[in-house]
């Protein structure tokens, strides 16, 4: 079983595609989590913020950024 | 002169050589195969820098310490500190290095040959090397006519260990026979003369070979057969090590300046070790007994002490030369003062960073960047506004209602002196550069040309803009000449955010970052229609300045989508392979509109948007 597994391994490690698809999750994963990252804080500043012009700005900039998020996971779930 | 008369008197000694001594010519023969495994082992590890050591480089020199081991293990790996030097010399010509890193490479590298020696003398000479060889070549060979790429690298690696290894043996074999025909060993000299005129050989001898590592194996092989004294074969290690910096210094010719100060520093860090270990050999000589005493050589096996000289020696250089890294650094900058670069000058595009696919990507990133920033001033000056006024942080609202002073930026003389010359240069310098490159690293170059292209429609649209913009904003309709500051601010706003960006620590999401100021842009095209109208139906300003006025909107618009375009490509944050899945995250039109209508609709701004599963 232990060899049939490490066979498996070596041969998902050989296949370049599925090797380069699941870098690709990989990185697709990196963004979305920075970006989870900064949307938190641009909602921690949105909070503090007064000004009414640059609290518009900055909630149009979580929007966008919860839309790519969004966007991500989808990709992420699809593939 | 010198030159034209060398080669053909090398060729003629060796052809006497060989003349009067079939050994002599197993030795040389064995040489040369050497030295073709070198070369057939640097193209494989060539084939393999394809991002794998641009990524490496980064996250592997960010402190000295670092730097150091990737230089040790890199040479150890690829046994070659020539290619580990040039190497070097090229990521910091194309800027992926800084001196001090790269002169951490350089002094790890020189531990990191040490271990050749060691190879050579405790398994070379130890076992019968060419058993190993043969199929090390067969199947290197094959692995060579591959078409995968990686393949074909792990076949020219191979056959390089294939023929280093026959190299090594004919040497053996070679010097074995030899001492029955002639003993060399009657050629020792004693004393401080030996070493000195032994020392010279050994530089000469690496100079003409270009290779360190070949310099030593015929020491280890010439001292196993008895055919070197002990005592000049250290002289010889000790100029093998001095005479290895040539390389560095040729690979340092076609450098820029950067490169220029880190084969200055090899140089120095090699002469200095050198020096140290003339001066010292006798407690040298003395350490070594005792250390292959603790660690179990025979006190007559020369060869392994040979070995251990050659690596307690670098190290030590590496132990004197450490502390003081920061002060040569201030010295090379000192002497090798880079020369003042005319602005229509290439930066990066040196031959040096045509050597390997990595380093030429990122010199055309680099000078794309160049050719950014010459671009962005030629706008910020046709629209009125100093460089400073992107960076500073001052209300650029307050600012482009400043009166405007001077005469229009001739920008087409500007762009003629400012950035033609450089996007020639880029694309000159990529039709030059032969690789077979890689998928990713032709995309990077295909998306560089094209943010170069929109910078220069960017600086065109300019050109447009300018005539009704230089007649609005000096006029006397306050109204007209709000909207063209009003277009100024904007263009301005998007220049001042790539500044940002540019600078910005979390740019590892730069790309997406843009979605907003696409938003942005959007939202203000919108918002100029309805302003237009109603200036017009108000009588504010005339049809005619409403028609030249869409224009211009037309024409601003574009200037910012191309900016933003090209930024897509350009500011990528320092980690390229996070770019690709950016992309995929960026808002085509239909999304955007979603988002910002679903901002819209939110019942009061700030309310946090939903939660999202999983990632």
């Amino acid at each position: 079983m232990k060899t049939r597994k490490l066979l498996d391994k070596l041969v998902a490690y050989l296949d370049g595609d599925a090797r380069k698809h699941k870098q690709e999750r990989d990185d697709l994963k990196a963004v979305l989590k920075k970006l989870k990252q900064r949307e938190k804080k641009l909602l921690n500043r949105l909070e503090d913020e007064k000004n009414s012009d640059r609290r518009k700005a900055l909630k149009s900039e979580i929007d966008i950024i919860h839309a790519q998020r969004k966007k991500g996971v989808r990709l992420l779930k699809s593939e | 002169m010198l030159r034209r008369i060398l080669l053909p008197s090398i060729f003629l000694i060796l052809a006497y050589g060989f003349w009067i001594s079939p050994d002599f010519k197993v030795i040389s023969a064995g040489v040369a195969i050497f030295l073709f495994g070198m070369l057939s082992l640097e193209e494989g590890f060539k084939s393999f820098t394809g991002g794998l050591l641009e990524r490496l480089l980064r996250r592997t020199t960010d402190k000295l310490w670092k730097s150091l081991a990737f230089g040790a293990v890199s040479t150890t790996f690829m046994q070659s500190s020539s290619l580990v030097s040039v190497i070097t010399i090229s990521f910091l010509s194309a800027g992926l290095l800084d001196l001090g890193a790269g002169i951490g490479i350089i002094f790890g590298a020189n531990l990191g040959t040490t271990t050749g020696a060691w190879l050579v003398a405790g398994f070379g000479l130890k076992v019968k090397i060419a058993a190993y060889a043969m199929p090390m070549l067969v199947f290197g060979v094959i692995l060579v006519f591959q078409k995968s790429k990686a393949l074909k690298g792990v076949g020219y690696i191979l056959a390089g260990m294939g023929f280093l290894f026959l190299g090594i043996a004919y040497m053996k074999d070679g010097f074995d026979t030899f001492k029955d025909t002639l003993d060399l060993s009657q050629f020792a000299i004693p004393g401080l003369t030996g070493l000195l005129i032994y020392t010279l050989i050994g530089i000469a001898a690496t100079v003409i070979m270009q290779s360190s590592h070949a310099t030593l194996v015929i020491t280890i092989t010439a001292l196993a057969a008895g055919q070197v004294t002990y005592e000049n074969a250290l002289a010889l290690a000790i100029g093998a090590n001095v005479g290895t910096t040539i390389t560095a210094i040729l690979g340092s010719l076609s450098a820029n300046v950067e490169g220029k100060r880190l084969a200055g520093a090899h140089l120095i860090f090699n002469v200095i070790t050198g020096t140290i270990a003339i001066v010292m050999i006798k407690p040298f000589a003395a350490s070594v007994d005792v250390i292959s005493g603790i660690i179990g050589i025979a006190a007559d096996d020369y060869t392994l002490k040979l070995a251990v000289f050659h690596t307690l020696f670098n190290l030590t250089g590496v132990i004197v030369m450490l502390p003081f890294v920061g002060r040569l650094v201030t010295f090379l900058n000192r002497t090798f003062k880079a020369k003042a670069k005319h602005i229509s000058e290439p930066r990066y595009l040196t031959e040096s960073a045509m050597e390997f696919p990595d380093t030429a990507v990122k010199a055309v990133r680099n000078e794309t960047l160049h050719i950014y920033e010459n671009g962005r001033d030629i706008i910020a000056a046709s629209l009125y506004l100093r460089p400073a006024d992107l960076v500073d942080d001052i209300d650029l609202g307050m600012r482009v209602k400043e009166p405007v002073h001077g005469s229009p930026l001739d920008i087409d003389s500007a762009y003629e002196t400012r950035v033609k010359p450089l996007f020639n240069a880029v694309i000159a310098f990529i039709s030059q550069s032969t690789f077979g490159w890689d998928q990713h690293q032709s995309a990077d170059l295909h998306w560089l040309r094209d943010a170069n292209r929109h910078l220069v429609e960017a600086i065109k649209g300019t050109k447009h803009l300018q005539k009704n913009l230089a007649l609005y904003v000096r006029g006397d309709n306050p109204y007209i000449r709000d909207e063209y500051n009003q277009l100024r601010l904007q263009i301005a706003n998007v220049l001042r955010a790539l500044e940002q960006m540019r600078g910005e620590e979390d740019s590892d999401v730069a790309i997406l970052a843009l979605d907003n100021i696409k938003a942005e842009l959007e939202q203000n095209d919108v918002a100029f229609s309805d302003r237009l109208y109603e200036l017009i139906r108000e009588n504010r300003i005339t049809p005619q300045m409403g028609t030249s006025l869409m224009n211009d909107n037309g024409y601003a618009y574009d200037i910012q989508r191309d900016l933003i375009t090209m930024a897509t490509t350009l500011l990528s944050g320092p980690e390229p392979e996070l770019a690709h899945a950016q992309r995929k995250l960026t808002l085509d039109e239909d999304e955007m509109a979603e988002a910002l209508d679903e901002s819209d609709n939110k019942e009061a701004p700030g309310t946090p948007p939903g939660k999202m599963d999983g990632v």
